[in-house]
């Protein structure tokens, strides 16, 4: 069997991605199961999406822990704890990467014992165009790795998921996804089906006694205020709002009051400073910003931000 | 402590004012309503000093029945069939929060066809909702359940709402002797609220009834809730040995009559058990053997006191007022699941259908279950669930068909 | 409006008090207004809220307030201020929580909620003059289980249930009207995208003792398809082509507090939302676009008349 395991951000087409290779798999005559993790999908959030194919009937359900192939669309999920990419990547696994730097600069960098694969990254088109080839890029991507789906069933799987979005979207989608496949001929075949999980000298489950707490701890209550600042959305940027000091008048903080999420605060001096940490990268506040002076600048260009690491 | 004549519904009311309730939210259906106007006209003429609210439902009811346990006051509220359905997402709801407080369910037979007599399918309806339930079969056991469901409710090994359940029209609006205690005396046995961690007030955050995403923290809230379900069969049993002291009246989980040397045991909830009493009374007469165990607690579900009772028996009638259709009885599902794969008690159960939407139950009835349950022990075999239900009521129905069908074809028809 | 202490922008407040890192969209207009509301109630609240998007703010073990929050249901958050608000007077009254401990209640739902399977337990707690402060955002439909259709979408747009060539068939319920009809202390509607106006009405609610109700139109990016970063001007075109009104309810009378003088064509409204693309691609819906424009001239004429 199968597994592949798309990660990306929401927005970028990782469940179309897994849609269409499901489907391309089933053209094959592959018996298939496909799906996105369910739960809050928010643009620019990690999130995943899995597709298994076997020649026989699927047993096996969920979320995939063991994969044969792990695509990456987005590589600065990589390094997030949340997005989990690397969850159970072992040598057998391989990863494909949506990357600028070489397959050995990531081997190294994750100390992956098995193969890795770059797709390389396109240049900049921050539109939603461009998001959504993201999706069927990767989906293409996986068609040829495991060397089992011919061009014809993948495109016509692209033309059936693509439907609802129009003529001229599909065709758009078309050239991006032809062109990926044809790039990585080279590595056709590269994933095997992986074994399943063998009856004989498991790992057993380390189950516990779960003893009685009282309802003072074990209620489904916060007794605390603000802990929500430990979460770090500002993970789920793709854009980064840079203020130009020069340019800014220090107005009436037009660009603090719009922040929907109040990711800028408004020092002592009068000057908004951005919470690198938990701004989700809207970009309201460039909109907004009556002198123009922020500006939108791609995470990936973007020096590490001061405050990224620690909350405010 | 005096004794005088009370409903049900009335012994429901002076035990909310004894356990000095402090918030009523409420809503009027058949056979409760007379609770709440009692409690109304208690807080109109300054007897009693809560603040009661009529919600829009009880949905609404039980959501600020919730609310307010949660803030930290002593909450009491009151229901029935349609009611406690429309209020079922608030049940599971409130009992996740932990919210203490006691509800008290006036059982009725559920729509369709829409009946205001008792049974047991509306309270059985919210058995896995995470309150705790109380089944009582008189009224003086209302009013102290009401006292017991406190103590529960509030004790810091339990903290979950509890549902003390009567039914409706035999204890709601049948009148009984109820020795009613002196509020002194309660008060020994019920201190006030303590509300522990509970309660919004400026100074200390408290984001209450959050979210969760993923299996392992749901797991983990919902397995100590369950945890905490089971904490209150001991927690029960320590108020009940309380209770006694204070007011002389002693209560099991499960209440056993004449069963330690009997053959034969009836298993029955709520107030049809007393019937159940009387056959055993004329059983023992007639020479038979013959014992009823009732659980007073169904949830938590006391099922070592089941077991123990009813080792070494040869055969169990358990006679259900309630029907889950293409199941059969809930109480005999709950028994059987408790007795089977124990080593040393197997007795015969024989299921029992009865007294659905208020129909009676004979005693001639009583016997014949304790025949055929008998027989069963002797074959073996037990038989299909039986439906109590007469040769005379069905020709009854027969007639009533005709009618209705007459009626239809007139209108169908030009 | 000279009672104010919000005159000018500058008045604003500069300082946020709502927490970062909540799990809601980027851009998500709700949020915007909800911080800017919350900025000005402060942290002496308890939050009742019911099933939608924003019940994600507070995932254990993560809040985004100061202050204090109940999840309830989707349909009985105004029960459920009712029973807080009640315990808390019963506690005042008995002198186990001290005038300083008191909180204000605040009921927090989307538009799924505030116009449909809530509004029995609304009515109901206007009635009863439960002092609580409402607050909706709108943001037109059932967002958070994918934006299906809800009664507050607006007439032709395409949500999740209305996908067909002409959106949706009915047209958005005046909640406003139905809420001022119960004739309580205070109704207004606010949009994030307008801070003046909405921080001048929340401090209006906030001084105010009874049923206090705000309605927020609450852009939509998710839902509504457009790029976040258009969450502002999208709700200052609302108010700009008249869609969305700004008014208040108090003292018996309804007054508008901010009249576009000179509206722009909804067009221009519609136009950045995905949305409501149907109604110029392939070809342009004029029977639609014009249906729509008419039904906004008509309340600004009926208002002038
Ligand atoms: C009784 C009930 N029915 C359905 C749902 C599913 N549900 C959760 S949120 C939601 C949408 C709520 O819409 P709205 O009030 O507009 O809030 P929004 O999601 O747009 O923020 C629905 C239908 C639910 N939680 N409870
Ligand atoms: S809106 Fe622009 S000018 Fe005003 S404070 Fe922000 S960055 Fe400065
Ligand atoms: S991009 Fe600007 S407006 Fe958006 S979250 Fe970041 S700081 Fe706030
Ligand atoms: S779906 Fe809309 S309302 Fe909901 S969080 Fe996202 S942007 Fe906000
Ligand atoms: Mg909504």
């Amino acid at each position: 069997m199968y597994r592949i395991r798309f990660h990306g951000r929401g927005g970028q087409g990782m469940k179309t991605a897994s849609r269409i290779l499901g489907t391309a798999f089933f053209n094959e005559g592959f018996e298939v199961q496909d799906a996105p993790r369910y739960g809050a999908e928010r643009r620019g959030a990690p999130i995943f999406a899995y597709v298994r194919a076997a020649r026989r009937a699927i047993y096996e359900r969920g979320v995939i822990r063991h994969p044969d192939l792990v695509i990456v669309a987005d590589e600065t999920l990589v390094a997030m704890p949340a997005a989990a990419v690397l969850q159970g990547v072992d040598a057998h696994c391989v990863v494909l990467i949506h990357s600028r730097e070489p397959a050995p600069v990531w081997q190294h960098r994750l100390n992956l014992a098995g193969p890795v694969v770059i797709l390389p990254l396109a240049e900049e088109r921050e539109d939603r165009l461009a998001l959504r080839q993201i999706g069927t890029a990767c989906a293409a991507a996986a068609a040829r790795l495991v060397g089992v789906v011919a061009w014809t069933a993948l495109e016509q799987a692209l033309r059936d998921e693509l439907a609802a979005l129009g003529d001229a979207l599909v065709e758009a989608n078309l050239g991006p996804a032809r062109r990926v496949y044809d790039f990585l001929s080279p590595q056709q075949g590269c994933v095997a089906p992986g074994p399943v999980v063998a009856a004989e000298g498991y790992v057993r489950p380390d189950w516990v006694e779960l003893a009685f707490e009282d309802a003072r701890v074990s209620a489904p209550a916060i007794h605390a205020a603000l802990t929500s600042e430990q979460v770090q959305t500002g993970q789920w940027r793709t854009l980064r709002p840079v203020i130009d000091c020069a340019r800014c008048k220090g107005c009436w903080w037009v660009c603090s009051t719009f922040c929907p999420d109040g990711a800028i605060q408004v020092d002592e001096s009068g000057r908004p400073r951005i919470d690198y940490a938990h701004c989700k990268g809207c970009m309201v506040c460039a909109a907004q910003c009556p002198h123009h002076a922020i500006e939108a600048i791609p995470e990936q260009d973007a020096p590490p931000a001061e405050d990224e690491r620690g909350a405010k | 402590m005096t004794r005088m004549l009370l409903t049900g519904n009335g012994a429901a009311a002076w035990g909310a004012r004894l356990a000095g309730i402090e918030y009523l939210p409420a809503f009027p259906i058949t056979p409760q309503t007379e609770i709440i106007e009692t409690i109304a006209k208690w807080i109109d003429f300054g007897e009693l000093d809560c603040r009661m609210t009529t919600l829009d439902s009880e949905h609404s009811m039980i959501t600020a029945a919730g609310g307010a346990a949660v803030t930290g006051v002593r909450v009491f509220t009151a229901t029935s069939s349609q009611g406690l359905l429309y209020a079922m997402e608030m049940l599971y709801t409130t009992a996740g929060w932990r919210a203490p407080f006691v509800l008290v369910n006036v059982s009725r037979g559920l729509a369709s066809p829409i009946t205001l007599e008792p049974d047991h399918n509306d309270i059985l309806a919210a058995r896995d909702s995470g309150f705790l339930q109380l089944h009582c079969a008189t009224c003086q056991e209302v009013l102290d359940g009401i006292l017991l469901a406190y103590r529960m409710a509030e004790d810091g090994r339990v903290r979950l709402p509890v549902i003390v359940n009567l039914d409706g029209f035999y204890l709601s609006f049948t009148r009984e002797p109820v020795e009613v205690p002196a509020a002194a005396a309660v008060a020994r046995f019920l201190p006030p609220f303590d509300a522990q961690n509970l309660g919004f007030r400026a100074g200390a955050p408290l984001s209450e009834a959050v979210a969760v995403l993923g299996g392992s923290p749901y797991s983990y809230f919902r397995y100590q809730h369950h945890l905490a379900a089971l904490n209150a069969e001991a927690v029960f049993e320590e108020s009940a040995v309380a209770f006694a002291r204070c007011f002389g009246r002693s209560y099991q989980a499960v209440e056993a009559y004449r069963c330690d040397d009997a053959e034969l045991v009836f298993v029955m909830l709520g107030s049809f058990a007393t019937k159940a009493k009387a056959a055993v009374d004329c059983l023992r007469e007639a020479g038979q053997a013959v014992g009823l165990l009732r659980p007073l607690l169904l949830r938590p579900f006391p099922a070592a006191a089941l077991r123990r009772a009813l080792a070494g028996k040869q055969g169990v009638a358990v006679i259900d007022q309630n029907l889950s259709p293409g199941k059969g009885g809930v109480l005999y599902t709950e028994l059987a699941s408790a007795l089977y794969g124990q080593a040393d008690s197997n007795p015969m159960l024989v299921s029992f259908i009865g007294g659905l939407g208020g129909r009676d139950i004979s005693a001639e009835e009583f016997y014949e279950m304790a025949a055929v349950t008998r027989r069963a022990a002797a074959e073996g075999q037990a038989p299909e669930p039986r439906l109590l239900y007469a040769e005379a009521e069905l020709c009854e129905i027969k007639k009533w068909q005709a009618i209705a069908q007459v009626q239809r074809a007139k209108e169908g028809q030009p | 409006m000279s009672e104010t202490r919000f005159q000018t922008m500058k008045d604003l407040p500069s300082c946020h008090l709502l927490g970062t890192g909540t799990a809601l969209c980027a851009g998500c207009g709700g949020l915007e207004a909800l911080h800017e509301i919350y900025d000005i109630l402060g942290e002496k609240t308890v939050v009742v809220n019911a099933a939608g998007c924003m019940t994600l703010l507070a995932v254990y073990p993560f809040t985004p307030f100061r202050g204090s929050w109940l999840y309830t249901a989707m349909a009985s958050a105004p029960a459920g201020a009712q029973g807080v608000r009640d315990a808390l007077d019963i506690l005042l009254a008995k002198g186990r929580l001290t005038a300083e401990e008191d909180l204000q209640t605040v009921v927090l739902t989307g538009d799924g909620a505030a116009y449909g399977m809530g509004l029995s337990a609304t009515s109901g707690a206007i009635e009863r003059g439960l002092d609580f402060l409402y607050l909706c955002y709108d943001n037109e439909g059932y967002g958070n289980t994918g934006q299906q259709y809800s009664g507050a979408t607006p007439h032709g747009a395409r949500t999740a249930t209305s996908k067909g060539p002409c959106g949706y068939p009915g047209y958005k319920k005046d909640l406003f009207a139905i809420w001022a009809a119960h004739r309580p202390a205070y109704v207004a509607t606010v949009v994030g995208a307008e801070p003046l106006d909405l921080a001048r009405k929340i401090e209006q609610a906030k001084n105010r003792q009874g049923p206090r109700l705000i309605l927020s139109l609450a852009p939509c990016p998710t839902g509504w398809d457009f790029d976040p970063s258009e969450t502002a001007q999208i709700g200052r075109l609302a108010v700009q082509t008249g869609v969305w009104p700004l008014k208040e309810y108090r003292d018996g009378q309804v007054v508008h507090t901010k009249v576009p003088q000179k509206r722009l064509p909804v067009e221009d409204y519609l136009k950045r939302q995905g949305r409501f693309a149907h109604l110029f691609q392939p070809q342009r819906n004029e029977a639609l676009l014009q249906e729509i424009q008419a039904r906004i001239d008509a309340y600004w004429d009926n208002l002038q008349s």
